[in-house]
Formats: C-alpha cells, sequence, structure tokens
C-alpha cells in the first residue's frame, strides 16, 4: 500500500515538473531522458553481462544522423527514419561485434574505443551525408497526436514515458532465461557455456539491443534539437554514457536513471562556481566511486536489501 | 565402442609447447556406472577432461559419445546433448542467489527467445515459473533450501559444490563428469557427496570422476588410472590398488 502511494506521489511529481520548473531545468531533464535510453543499452552490457563498451557514442550518432537525413534530404516520416537509424545500427552491431566480441576484458573495452574513434572520424569526414562540422539543421519537431513536441515541456512527456517503457522492458529481460544466462556468462563464462549457454551469440545479442538503444536515443535527440553536428557524437559521450553506467549502478535498472540525472544535473549544478566547475565534478566522481563502489543505485539497493533483511518475520 | 558405453576417448594425444600431456589415452564409460580416473598430480587428468568437455581440442584420437563423434563440438552443443561438467574450483555465479543458479541451470530445456523475454510474453512467463518450480525442486534435493535466497558467492566452499552439482543435475543430464568434486571439502561433506553421488547414479545417470581422492573413488565401479599421459591401469579399484605400476606412481614402491 505505502509502496503504491509512493509511486502515485512520484508520478505526480513528474507529471507536475514541467508546470513548475524553468525551461533550462526541463530541458536538462529532457537530455536526462534522453542519456536514460542510450545509457541504458551500456549499462545493460557492463551490469549485465560483463562488456565494457565505449562505443554507444556511434550508434547515438547514427540514429541521429539517420533520422536528420531521411527527414531533411529524403523527406520521409518520423517514423521511417527512426526505423532506418535502428536498421542502421543493429546492422553496424552485428557486423562489427562478431568478431570484436570474440575479445574480452580491457581488449575489447580498447577494441570499443577504436570504434567510437573511427565513428567520430567518419561523421566528420563524410560531410557528404553527415553534414561534416556544418551539421544537418531544419530537422523538424515530432508530432504526436496532432501536439508539436518541439518545446521542453512538451517532449518531457515522450521522453520519459519511452524511457519508462524500456526500463520496464528490460526488466522483463533481466527476469528470463535470457537474463539469467547474461548474468551467468558475467559471472562464470566457462560455467554457463556448460549450462548450453552459446556465450558468443548472447554476447553479439546484447550488443546489438543495446545499439538499437543508442540510436532510439539519437534519433529521439535530432527531432529534439532539430541541429545536429559531430560535437555531439565525440569520444566524450562515449565516455559520459559508461560514466553514467558505472555512477549509476549498472547492477540495477533503476541505476540507469540515477546515473543519468547525475551526469546532466551535476555539472550544470556546479556551473555556478566558475571555472572551477570541471574540477569540482571530478571529484565528486572520485568521492562517489570511492564510496559508491556499486554505483547509486547499488548502493539503495542494498539499503533496501538490509532493511528487508533486519525487519522481523511477520507472525504466524 | 561397446553397445553400452556413453562415452569412448580413442587414442586422444594432446600437447603443450612441444610437451606431450597426453598420449594416445583410451578408455571408455559405460552407461550408467560411476566411473573413476585417477592419477596423480600433472597426470594430464584435467587436460583429458577439458578435451572430453570440449573446452579443449585434442591433437590426435576422437571422443565418442553415445555412438557419436563429439571432437569438434562446442561445450554448449555437449551439454545440450546432455554431457555436462563440474569445475576443480567451484563456478557458482557468484551475485546471483542459489535459487537463481540453478533457474539458470535450466537454460538448455527451455526455449523461449530474446524477444518474448524482453516483451515478458505469456509463454516466457509460464517458461519463468517453471525454472523457478524446477529450482525450488533442485534446492529441496540437494537441501539447498535454507540457502535458496543467499548469494552463490557467499557461502562455503562445501555448499559451493552442491549448488555447482545440483545445477549440473537439473534436466537430468545423461553423463555427469566431475572434476576433483572433493576439493576443499572436509570428511563429512565428502560423505554426503558420496551419497549424492551413488543416488544420482541409481536413477540412471552415468558419471565420470575425476580424483586423486582414493575415498571418493570408492563409488566408482572401474576406475582407470593415468600417468604422464597414459592409462596405466583400469578395473576396480581393489585391484587397481594392488597394480605395481598405480603403487610406484602413487607411492613411488
Amino acid at each position: 500500500m505505502l509502496g503504491w502511494l509512493v509511486a502515485l506521489i512520484a508520478l505526480g511529481l513528474w507529471a507536475g515538473v514541467p508546470a513548475f520548473a524553468s525551461r533550462s531545468v526541463v530541458d536538462m531533464l529532457v537530455f536526462a531522458g534522453l542519456y536514460t535510453i542510450a545509457g541504458l543499452g551500456v549499462s545493460f552490457l557492463l551490469g549485465q553481462c560483463g562488456i565494457v563498451s565505449l562505443a554507444q557514442s556511434v550508434f547515438y550518432g547514427i540514429g541521429a544522423y539517420s533520422t536528420a537525413f531521411c527527414a531533411t534530404h529524403l523527406g520521409w516520416p518520423a517514423p521511417a527514419g527512426f526505423a532506418a537509424g535502428m536498421a542502421l545500427s543493429g546492422g553496424v552491431a552485428l557486423a562489427v561485434g562478431w568478431p570484436v566480441l570474440r575479445l574480452s576484458g580491457y581488449f575489447l573495452a580498447l577494441a570499443t574505443l577504436a570504434l567510437a574513434i573511427i565513428g567520430h572520424v567518419l561523421f566528420t569526414e563524410w560531410d557528404w551525408l553527415t553534414g561534416g562540422t556544418l551539421g544537418i539543421g531544419g530537422i523538424p519537431p515530432l508530432a504526436l497526436f496532432g501536439v508539436r513536441l518541439d518545446s521542453p515541456q512538451r517532449f518531457y512527456y515522450l521522453v520519459w514515458p519511452v524511457a519508462a517503457l524500456l526500463l520496464c522492458l528490460h526488466r522483463n529481460l533481466l527476469h528470463s532465461r535470457t537474463g539469467f544466462a547474461m548474468r551467468a556468462m558475467r559471472d562464470a563464462p566457462a560455467a554457463a557455456a556448460v549450462l548450453g549457454v552459446n556465450i558468443h551469440a548472447l554476447k553479439v545479442k546484447v550488443f546489438v539491443l543495446s545499439a538499437l538503444l543508442g540510436a532510439l536515443a539519437g534519433s529521439l535527440f535530432a527531432h529534439y534539437v532539430s541541429f545536429v553536428s559531430v560535437d555531439s557524437f565525440g569520444v566524450d559521450r562515449a565516455i559520459g554514457f559508461l560514466l553514467l553506467a558505472v555512477l549509476g549502478g549498472a547492477r540495477t535498472i533503476a541505476g540507469t536513471v540515477l546515473g543519468a540525472l547525475f551526469i546532466t544535473v551535476m555539472p550544470h549544478a556546479l556551473s555556478g562556481f566558475g571555472d572551477i566547475h570541471a574540477v569540482l565534478f571530478a571529484l565528486f566522481l572520485i568521492l562517489a566511486v570511492i564510496f559508491l563502489p556499486e554505483g547509486f543505485g547499488g548502493a539503495l539497493a542494498g539499503r533496501l536489501a538490509r532493511r528487508r533483511a533486519a525487519r522481523p518475520p511477520a507472525a504466524g | 565402442m561397446n553397445v553400452g558405453d556413453i562415452l569412448e576417448v580413442r587414442g586422444v594425444s594432446r600437447s603443450f609447447s612441444g610437451l606431450r600431456v597426453l598420449n594416445g589415452v583410451s578408455f571408455a564409460v559405460e552407461q550408467g556406472s560411476i566411473t573413476g580416473l585417477i592419477g596423480p598430480n600433472g597426470a594430464g587428468k584435467s587436460t583429458l577432461f577439458n578435451i572430453v568437455s570440449g573446452f579443449l581440442e585434442a591433437d590426435a584420437g576422437a571422443v565418442v559419445y553415445a555412438g557419436m563423434q563429439i571432437s569438434r563440438l562446442s561445450v554448449q552443443r555437449r551439454s545440450r546433448l546432455g554431457l555436462v561438467r563440474s569445475f576443480q574450483t567451484p563456478q557458482v555465479f557468484a551475485h546471483l542467489s542459489v535459487r537463481e543458479n540453478l533457474m539458470a541451470g535450466c537454460y538448455k530445456h527451455t526455449r523461449s527467445g530474446m524477444l518474448a523475454n524482453l516483451l515478458g510474453t505469456p509463454g516466457s512467463r509460464t517458461e519463468l515459473a517453471r525454472m523457478q518450480r524446477e529450482a525450488q525442486s533442485a534446492c529441496e534435493r540437494f537441501g539447498l533450501t535454507e540457502v535458496s535466497e543467499r548469494p552463490a558467492g557467499k557461502l562455503p566452499a562445501g555448499q559451493q559444490r552442491l549448488v555447482e552439482l545440483a545445477r549440473a543435475c537439473i534436466g537430468r543430464p545423461r553423463l555427469l563428469c566431475l572434476d576433483e568434486p572433493s576439493s576443499g571439502l572436509n570428511s563429512e561433506e565428502v560423505a554426503q557427496l558420496m551419497q549424492s553421488l551413488q543416488r544420482l547414479n541409481r536413477e540412471g545417470m552415468s558419471i565420470l570422476l575425476v580424483s586423486h581422492d582414493m575415498e571418493l573413488v570408492t563409488v566408482a565401479s572401474v576406475v582407470h588410472v593415468l600417468c604422464f599421459g597414459e592409462i596405466i591401469a583400469s578395473g576396480p579399484l581393489e585391484r587397481i590398488k594392488a597394480h605395481p605400476r598405480v603403487r610406484e606412481a602413487y607411492l613411488g614402491t
């Protein structure tokens, strides 16, 4: 009963934010929603499969550029742009992931970093497709039931329900045969293989799923900001997605949301301190990693578990 | 291969950097038996075990399982055919609870795909409920009910062994290969393990036991002795113990 009440209050607060928060705060929350979607893929790879991926910025970029190109050059409707971005991202993830995911540990992390760098170079050099450093502008805003989502206040009501839906779907996945296989693979790959899990195929599947999430977030981003350029898809973005997963706590699904809020809200909150804000942010990161090694979500889950364990058993 | 054999290893050889670890090893595991494979440290037991289970390829020779050449099959294909193994160091899924470890053991007996799992289709949910039932039943059979919600990685070594055994037995494999299953166990836990193995064997499971623990191999009806990459003796344990080459290998007499 209490849980439902808390959920209802949280829902009310969420729904009310655009009414009382400033435009810049709502804009920040929209970005947190976008990063939740893209970061969920990285988080799932890291926390449930033990795969460190720095390539999410490439899939985020592919989604954004596909949407931008389809909408502005080809005049396709938005759903077609989304589908093109996700298909292309999924295809690239499959083609790259199949050989690369035979690596593991640091080697795999470095290979995905190389992919992020190559992607960024290609986004810059293929200016016939991406507009190079000039980017692509004039991407029309999304419209839903006749309402143009052309402001942060309106887009907020699209991005967060989409993020919530995806979090729910990933929760389903986690508590299923595939989810158990993923976590088994993370903890003891040899033993997982003995259980009949095709380790390589499973890694590739999850990598493709993660790429689809990156592309979806990229497409939403393109429609939201109406302009895309290479600056948004560099290695720093890839590191940002990984940071989100680590800080949020990659083993918990809710951690992704907390991580996304942290990496969007914290730099903004610290900007009031002037030039030193980047140093302060780095300090926060170090403290978070030292004191919350399992991330915000992990710390929260641990606290809840301890409270449950301490609760006296029900009589009878 | 005799009709009654579940596994036959034929002339298997394997070298590492020019050092021959296995030299034309041949032996068989009879269907429904507990077969022991013993040998002193460095005899090549683990290498042979890895070749049987698919973690290593032999340089020469063949592994035949249930009449089928499986030398080129992957670990997971062998597992799906009913050949499963345990590890010398228990390989539990440390961050999963005991119950979840056993649910993961149902993987090869379930079919739903990633999309169905993502969408949480009714079929996927029914399957999950079945996995839960099977895990619960395995917990009861192996005496793990009390620790079923504890993370497997936090259990003592003996219980981790039991979790690994229970997980391997879900779905009733035809051939259970155990690598040094008594390592790290106290005498009471070894006795419990022996009882579990005998019970599984009575239920029809063939077991290949790799060990250097002479007490544990008393459960085996046939024992093969591996020494410096060659089988030097085969037969019932009592006869093996009296074999001069075995005495020489173990006792140096």
